[in-house]
């Protein structure tokens, strides 16, 4: 039987889809409106799930403040920011859902206890969504 | 026959795929979390406001899947109405009720959103398995709006 915890966190940030292989025009024609040169926000919504056995004693996967204090720690960086201008990582990468899933997957899974992290689901905006699992 | 015809129309489009049926149940009930072997402190630090002395409550909502073959004359994994039967018949038990006392399921376990999800699910397999219809997939337990717990095969 597999049991899995899955808890809802909230971050707003800025960006701009902008490729530095493509030239201004390349640029708008790829990203449309994502392109608009001062940037654009969305409030982030990140379905974090934690797999494994319910600790005997305390009947948890985890414990919440130290899920809270894992997944915390690496959205409090990014909330209300600028991601392409104050996250160094996204200086070199475009910070397209799908590029932002990974960078928190990778920030995430160092946090937690050793395969825990088990799937991610970041909503950028109530239309669309990323996801990324160890198998599912 | 009309459906059977529909069907071998379609074969490897949705005969390859798995097909799953959930429907969605809401109950409430209070819980506490505390180890009588822990200190006062130790409990608090542990689980934080849910070892408050008199218990708290949730609304939780239940989303229960079911998957399993087509039947060929109802095109159904299951008639909605009788999985609404078998899960009620289990969710009654959990409703309006304290998990710590009011149920037997939580004397040598806690009551945490896992294992309140690990019991349902064993008590929603044992029915699904004695109906014989469909097999129990998954189920999904939600503890307001931030939080759930998934239980599956």
């Amino acid at each position: 039987m597999n049991i899995s915890l899955t808890k809802i966190f909230v971050f707003s940030a800025a960006h701009r889809l902008h490729s530095r292989q493509l030239n201004e025009e390349e640029n708008r024609e790829v990203y449309t409106k994502c392109n608009n040169e001062f940037g654009h926000g969305h409030d982030y919504i990140l379905e974090v799930t934690v797999k494994g056995k319910p600790h005997t004693q305390t009947g948890k996967i985890i414990l919440n403040r130290e899920f809270d204090t894992a997944v915390n720690s690496v959205i409090g960086i990014l909330d209300h920011k600028h991601l392409d201008k104050e996250i160094p990582f996204f200086k070199e990468n475009i910070s397209t859902g799908e590029i932002l899933i990974q960078y928190l997957w990778g920030k995430i899974d160092k946090k937690l206890p050793d395969n825990l992290l088990y799937y991610l689901k970041l909503w950028e905006t109530n239309n669309n969504y990323f996801e990324m699992g160890r198998d599912k | 026959m009309m459906f059977n015809y529909i069907l071998s129309k379609l074969d490897g489009i949705i005969m390859s795929s798995n097909i799953s049926i959930t429907k969605r149940f809401e109950f409430s009930g209070s819980h506490r979390l505390w180890r009588e072997e822990w200190s006062a402190e130790e409990n608090k630090r542990i689980f934080g406001n849910s070892a408050n002395l008199h218990g708290h409550g949730h609304n939780f909502v239940l989303f229960v899947t079911i998957s399993g073959e087509i039947d060929d004359v109802t095109g159904m994994i299951i008639n909605l109405s009788e999985l609404k039967a078998i899960v009620n018949d289990v969710v009654i038990r959990f409703d309006h009720k304290f998990l710590n006392m009011d149920t037997p399921f939580f004397k040598d376990i806690l009551p945490t959103l896992e294992n309140i999800a690990t019991v349902l699910f064993k008590l929603i397999d044992e029915k699904i398995n004695s109906a014989g219809v469909g097999k129990l997939k998954k189920i999904r337990l939600q503890q307001g709006n931030s939080l759930s717990a998934e239980v599956w095969r």
